[in-house]
């Protein structure tokens, strides 16, 4: 009958607009193959050139053994992907994790600790960088190894540099006399910027270097301090007597016209991340890198950051993945097979002072700002604070439109608030 | 025999089966669009109302905390320093996108040579995706080199830097949702203007009405459907304004770009603070309320239509 068809099809439809909603199993844990290797799966946000240097990591660890076979699936959010699969165990069994998000999901036991095995197979902890494995830990557990690690160091246009007749800066005063005489200004057009000021989020290295801390021992903002006035006075200073930048200066000039690139920028902090981009678009760039300069009391100062291997809680395969993830990240020979492939700074020390980086110029300040960076600090509502209340308020310093005083006063209050309400309660 | 009156209610009966019938098909063909609107739409916002009384947080927690999410609302300033941004916005964006689209309409509303290529050539930007504009957006706008600044050079003004001052940002989002919003705004007013029939030009004419007359005392107010659909969406659409923000400016500088949507988000899926976005969210979209019956009011105080 037309009526009973009619409903069927209905119902049908239904149907499928529901099925569509659920299932969506992109490869979440579980499974074997055919020959009985358990099948395990990695999620990252790595695509394109990334996805490959990870996908020759995976074929080097499946033929390596035969009980295990690893699966890459590429997630363009993947933390919004573990959040929802967290909530219906569709889980993956390893992610590819940016370690500073460990402070917000681990006290939500969505992750497995990975102490047990680290003890089980006698891993030595201090192989790794001892800051990157705080970034992993929540109240005394592990929970991941670190896979790779980076942080900023000084780049300068060598050319210039010699024009100017100086050698690369290593305090402050240095920084400061060479932006000044590589800053080129056209009449009330600024041509070569001495030294970028474009990213205020480096308050947070400054401020090392000028002997203080970002957070208090006890979780407290701590910028309103004599350290924040010495950076925002240098930071005054540069933009405003010497004018070595001008606000807004490097946006929107996209990769292909990256300022550094094209000689509109002479000196600015940034990571190994861009060693690839200034070697394909500046033929003509000739770049030194130092470690990042001493503040005016000899206090050095970096930030680091990198990602690192985790387990979800909903994996059905633990044992396995953390099989994978030591092959990856405590073994000299892989750690190294990765840092060439992907051009990354690895997690594993006995990897990196591995002639490949300790008898390489260009890897070598890094190694050594590595020495002293700090991670972020481990609080869960740190970065909302440094997004919402920190860098707004020196923005509008940097504008000229607030002072020193007000700046770092409302930093603090407004960041004390941002920590307080973002702070996790158990 | 069949008297008259027994035809009649035969008739009637038919056509009351009839009647019913066609509504039972009605229902049962508007019945997977309303199965869809309940669930993806009734319940969840249902949902969502109660998740503002919760602490969700997707993962662990899920306890009624009462009013906590609101009266944490009322005192977070950033979220109200959004809401007059997006306030902003939408005072200098939605007369300006009314107009311009409108302008456009009623002069790509005859039948001359290259019209099409012209509507066509307005409405591209639309098509564009909003990441593709803002990049070249950002160049154009870009303090040295921009093509903004590389004019105003020209009459010896030095621009400013679009994006990063504060004074500005907003401007440079206004310019670009502009440009890419009024094309489709035109072609709605386009489809407004072709249902005015010809006769009351014709009468207004011989009565001796002027151009700029026929404008203001017919199209404008034979158009107040069309604008009032035209003005809703475009409140709607800057109160929820947030990728070509995210984009341009990342919701900086100095938090002057900051719109209700980038906080949910950041609070919501960045913080895992479920609840609290959820109250957010609620309070915006009881704004958008009160926007649009705003606007409803306006609209319905113009002269009637003819």
């Amino acid at each position: 009958m037309k009526k009973a068809w009619m409903m069927g099809m209905a119902a049908v439809l239904v149907l499928a607009m529901l099925a569509g909603c659920g299932g969506g199993g992109s490869g979440a844990s579980g499974g074997k193959t055919a020959d009985g290797k358990t099948v395990l799966t990695l999620w990252g946000d790595w695509g394109g050139d990334g996805q490959a240097q990870i996908q020759t990591m995976l074929d080097a660890f499946n033929k390596s053994q035969d009980k295990i076979q690893v699966k890459y699936a590429v997630q363009q959010d993947v933390i919004t992907k573990f959040l929802t699969s967290a909530t219906n165990g569709q889980t993956p069994d390893i992610v590819f994790w940016d370690r500073w998000r460990t402070a917000l999901y681990a006290p939500k036991n969505v992750l497995h600790s990975v102490d047990e095995y680290i003890e089980r197979d006698g891993l030595n902890r201090e192989d790794f960088y001892s800051e990157a494995l705080k970034e992993l830990t929540y109240q005394d557990k592990l929970y991941g190894l670190p896979l790779t690690v980076d942080t900023r160091a000084l780049f300068y246009n060598k050319k210039m540099l010699a024009e100017a007749g100086m050698e690369p800066p290593k305090t402050w005063d240095d920084l400061e006399t060479a932006a000044k005489a590589m800053t080129k200004w056209n009449g009330n057009k600024l041509t070569t910027a001495g030294m970028s000021l474009g990213d205020p989020g480096l308050f947070s290295m400054y401020i090392q270097q000028a002997g203080g801390s970002m957070l208090t021992e006890d979780n407290k903002v701590n910028v309103n301090t004599d350290a924040g006035k010495e950076v925002l006075n240098f930071w005054g200073r540069l933009m405003n007597e010497d004018k070595v930048y001008k606000v807004g200066f490097e946006e929107g000039l996209g990769e292909g016209a990256d300022a550094f690139v094209t000689g509109k920028v002479a000196m600015l902090y940034t990571g190994p991340w861009m060693l690839s981009t200034y070697d394909k678009y500046g033929k003509d760039l000739e770049y030194g890198i130092v470690p990042p300069v001493t503040g005016p009391n000899g206090d050095k100062g970096g930030n680091m950051g990198g990602f690192g291997l985790v387990i979800p809680q909903g994996s059905k395969h633990p044992d396995e993945a953390w099989e994978f993830i030591k092959w990856w990240t405590a073994n000299k020979d892989n750690a190294l097979l990765w840092a060439k492939t992907s051009q990354n700074i690895p997690g594993f020390r006995p990897a990196v002072e591995d002639p490949y980086f300790s008898e390489d110029e260009r890897w070598k300040p890094f190694l050594e700002a590595l020495e002293f960076a700090k991670v972020r600090p481990t609080h869960p509502g740190y970065s909302v604070m440094e997004e919402n209340a920190l860098i707004p308020n020196l923005e509008l310093f940097l504008q000229n439109k607030q002072s020193v005083d007000d700046t770092l006063q409302k930093a603090q209050t407004e960041g004390d608030k941002q920590l307080a309400e973002n702070a996790t309660v158990q | 025999m069949i008297s008259a009156g027994n035809l009649e209610k035969r008739r009637s009966a038919a056509a009351a089966r009839l009647g019913k019938h066609q509504a039972r098909m009605g229902y049962l063909f508007v019945l997977p669009t309303m199965l869809l609107f309940l669930i993806f739409m009734v319940i969840p916002v249902g949902m969502a109302l109660y998740l503002s009384f919760t602490n969700y947080d997707v993962l662990s927690k899920n306890d009624w905390v009462g009013l906590e999410n609101y009266t944490r609302l009322l005192n977070d300033n950033l979220y109200w320093k959004t809401f007059v941004n997006v306030g902003f916005y939408a005072v200098v964006f939605v007369p300006f996108n009314l107009i311009i689209s409108l302008l456009l309409a009623v002069l790509l509303n005859r039948a001359a040579r290259g019209v099409k290529i012209l509507r066509t050539f307005y409405y591209l930007p639309t098509l564009t995706s909003a990441v593709a504009a803002a990049t070249v957006w950002l160049w154009m706008l870009h303090p040295e080199y921009g093509l903004v600044n590389g004019i105003l050079s020209m009459f010896g003004i030095v621009g400013p830097a679009w994006t990063s001052q504060t004074e500005t940002a907003m401007v440079s989002i206004i310019l670009m949702t502009l440009w890419q919003s009024v094309g489709s705004n035109m072609i709605i007013y386009l489809a407004g203007l072709q249902g005015i029939p010809d006769y009351l030009y014709e009468s207004a004419r011989l009565d001796g009405a002027s151009k700029f007359d026929c404008l203001r005392y017919i199209t404008w107010p034979q158009l107040r459907p069309t604008t009032f659909l035209v003005s809703t969406m475009a409140i709607i659409g800057a109160l929820q304004l947030f990728d070509q923000a995210f984009v341009l400016t990342q919701g900086g500088p100095a938090n002057a770009t900051k719109t209700p949507v980038y906080l949910i988000y950041q609070q919501g899926f960045n913080q895992l603070q479920m609840g609290y976005a959820s109250a957010q969210a609620f309070v915006l979209a009881i704004a958008i309320l009160i926007f649009s019956l705003i606007s409803m009011r306006i609209n319905k105080s113009e002269e009637p239509i003819l």
